[in-house]
């Protein structure tokens, strides 16, 4: 396959789904979070190929991404703390047993 | 200080001012408080004298001193009917009505004030009860002396209030408390009436002044059917205030309160009232012959019912109660056949024999501390000589007996009612029939009775004071020498003086009615002194009747018991009717449903929030899959 705007979307859009179907489906939350990761990849991945093929002489995309990264790793973080609190607090990482903030 | 404006502002403004003052005493000072109503009263009644003496020649009369008070603007209220210039006015009204009138209530007022220092020395709430009594004669004084309809009905409502503070003086007597209401409520009910018509004849006659109210204008203005509806509706008034058939139930009850008070207010002045007013706008009752038979059937049925209750009654008030009621159903009647001459004449008598004939029980109830006549006999009712002079002198000039002042009246009410129509005319010698009976029965009992039950020696030794005796007496003599007097004014050796000042015409003593009056005098007498002669046996003879008629009596013709079944059944059912229907429908189907809709809604809402992370992340997902949708291509949704 050639390296055209497609296929970076073909696999842009394979990862975004397959993140989110992790998001929805996967009930431990480790699991979750890099489902998440995925999510997150997939659009940096389009930032890159839009910016390589639209605009070649710029970097805009390529600043985003940077970001992106640095949010993801903010972000992994933060939940990787939740997820060690909770374990230690419900010695579990199941999702299902997080769910006291019910209406 | 004596032109007629200043004498008529001392007769209206002295009572309010002892009502105030004494309102206004300090607690140390209470006791004065009957001196200064006895003093206001005082001069309210030689002010009123004097004024008669200025106009006794009748010159210059009527004179109005009015001032106006509201100016109601062309097609403000009703375009087409309200004429240019209406306004409505206060002021003062002075003709030979008034006058007379005027006399009689502040004179009646001032005994009865003196009585009552008598009759009231042992209440501790007497400065409530003289400054009650002064608010009354300012109410009564005003509606006497107002000069239009409106004014009148200001002080007509004030009068049926202080009788309601009045009757329920003694307020924690349970009877006396439901008396006041009954009294009151009847009254609105009447005043309802008066009220409407009062505001249909501004709104379609544009003027509510006495003088204006001829009935030639009136017949001119308005039609005949209007104008039946109108004075039916004033009529009323009077029905409620003068205790006219079917409302005259609330009168006999009014007798639980003080005395002295059913003197003033229910016999002399206030339920005299309303055949003042009849009189006073006479113009406008007279305008429709259809008022005026109404106005003439309710009063024969008012004389009759009240007549005939009175002849079985034992409490010696009840009988005079229920003698008030018949007497204003004459006074009525008399008014309805034509001749309001006919009808204030007697009202002027019948105010001052039966003021004297209250005071005169009051005289035996403060003494012998019972209302029933026979207790009254057996304790000795015939040696308080004063008393029983003063209940003959009430008594004979009640049932007419020449040369009493009520023998002239009542002669002229009957020949009025001769005149008209005979049917009425032997209504009314019945109803004089049986005032004689049970005039006669009242007295047999009081006077024959054995004394089985003396006042033992503590009664006795009860000795009174100079001044109560001086209270008591004083009232009583001179109320008497009134009504002894009285009468004689309507005859030739006065020049007919209080007739020609009614604008009436002397008539000859007529020997036929002279005749009728002595049959009847001497059949109700004889026929009562053969039933009474022996008291003790007629006593168990009227406890074990059981006959129609005694039943028929004892539960006054049912009228209370339709009130009772109307107060209690039908207003009762119609008030449980609503009743359900605001605690099912409004409370329970409106408000208690929109709450719990609005709680099964939040409910279901909550449903949404289950607390998996998973299931908010899908949902929001949807909504966004959506959205976006809808941003794609907004014409496919």
């Amino acid at each position: 396959m050639s390296q055209s705007l497609q296929s970076y979307l073909v696999v842009s859009s394979a990862l975004f789904s397959i993140g989110i179907f992790g998001l929805l489906m996967r009930r431990n939350l480790v699991a979750i979070l890099i489902s998440l990761e995925l999510v997150l990849n997939s659009a940096s991945i389009n930032f890159l190929a839009f910016n390589k093929f639209c605009m070649p002489n710029k970097v805009t995309g390529q600043v985003f991404v940077i970001f992106i990264i640095a949010l993801a790793a903010a972000e992994v973080c933060i939940a990787l703390s939740l997820i060690l609190w909770l374990s230690r607090r419900k010695n579990s990482i199941n999702i299902e047993d997080a769910k006291e903030l019910k209406g | 200080m004596t032109t007629p404006l200043s004498l008529l502002w001392i007769i209206q403004l002295a009572p309010i001012l002892a009502f105030l003052s004494i309102q206004v005493l300090p607690k140390l000072a209470k006791k004065i408080a009957p001196l200064v109503g006895i003093l206001c009263s005082l001069a309210a009644a030689s002010a009123s004298l004097k004024l008669l003496s200025i106009y006794s020649h009748g010159q210059n009369l009527p004179q109005q001193f009015i001032h106006p008070w509201l100016k109601i603007a062309d097609g403000k209220i009703s375009p087409t009917f309200i004429t240019e210039n209406a306004t409505l006015v206060v002021g003062f009204l002075i003709d030979p009505l008034n006058l007379l009138m005027i006399t009689l209530v502040t004179t009646i007022t001032f005994f009865v004030q003196l009585f009552s220092y008598y009759y009231m020395a042992e209440d501790p709430s007497r400065p409530r009860y003289f400054a009650f009594l002064s608010f009354f004669s300012f109410s009564m004084t005003g509606l006497v002396l107002s000069s239009n309809l409106l004014q009148t009905f200001l002080f007509w409502e004030l009068v049926g209030l202080t009788s309601y503070l009045l009757i329920g003086f003694w307020y924690e007597k349970q009877s006396a408390a439901t008396a006041a209401r009954k009294a009151f409520v009847l009254n609105r009910l009447g005043d309802l009436g008066f009220y409407l018509g009062v505001i249909l004849l501004f709104l379609l006659f544009g003027s509510l002044n006495f003088l204006d109210l001829k009935s030639d204008s009136l017949r001119q203005a308005l039609s005949p059917a209007l104008l039946t509806l109108i004075g039916v509706l004033v009529f009323m008034g009077v029905m409620g205030k003068s205790a006219q058939f079917p409302f005259h139930a609330w009168l006999p009850d009014a007798m639980e309160g003080p005395t002295p008070v059913s003197a003033l207010i229910h016999s002399a002045t206030m339920v005299a009232a309303g055949v003042f007013l009849l009189s006073r706008a006479f113009g406008l009752f007279s305008a429709s012959e259809q008022t005026l038979f109404v106005v003439l059937v309710i009063g024969s049925l008012t004389a009759f019912v009240g007549a005939s209750l009175a002849t079985i009654q034992r409490d010696i008030k009840k009988i005079m109660a229920y003698s008030t009621v018949s007497q204003l159903g004459l006074m009525v009647m008399a008014i309805g056949a034509g001749s309001p001459t006919a009808g204030i004449f007697h009202l002027s008598t019948h105010a001052y024999f039966k003021a004297l004939l209250f005071l005169t029980a009051g005289a035996f109830i403060h003494k012998f501390h019972t209302n029933d006549i026979w207790e009254i006999g057996r304790k000795g009712g015939k040696k308080d000589l004063l008393a029983v002079v003063f209940l003959i002198i009430g008594l004979v000039s009640l049932c007419g007996v020449p040369p009493f002042a009520g023998f002239f009246s009542k002669d002229m009410i009957l020949e009025t009612l001769k005149e008209k129509n005979s049917f009425f005319y032997w209504v009314a010698v019945f109803v004089s029939f049986l005032t004689v009976y049970y005039s006669t029965r009242l007295f047999l009992v009081v006077f024959l009775s054995k004394i089985t039950q003396p006042r033992h020696a503590e009664g006795l030794a009860h000795h009174d004071s100079f001044a109560l005796k001086f209270c008591r007496a004083v009232p009583l003599i001179s109320l008497a020498s009134i009504s002894l007097f009285v009468g004689f004014l309507s005859t030739p050796f006065f020049h007919h003086k209080i007739l020609h000042w009614l604008g009436g015409h002397e008539a000859p003593l007529n020997p036929e009615l002279l005749a009728t009056t002595a049959i009847l005098i001497l059949a109700g007498g004889g026929l009562a002194f053969l039933q009474f002669k022996n008291p003790e046996e007629a006593e168990t003879k009227l406890e074990n009747d059981k006959g129609p008629l005694k039943i028929l009596l004892d539960r006054k013709f049912f009228i209370d018991d339709f009130y009772a079944f109307l107060t209690k059944k039908v207003a009762l059912s119609l008030a449980a009717i609503l009743n359900w229907f605001d605690r099912t429908v409004i409370n329970g189907l409106m408000v208690n449903q929109t709450s719990f809709s609005v709680m099964r809604l939040g409910r279901v809402a909550s449903l949404l929030q289950n607390g998996r992370l998973q299931d908010y992340l899908s949902m929001a997902l949807g909504v966004g899959v959506v959205i976006i949708f809808y941003l794609i291509n907004p014409k496919g949704f």
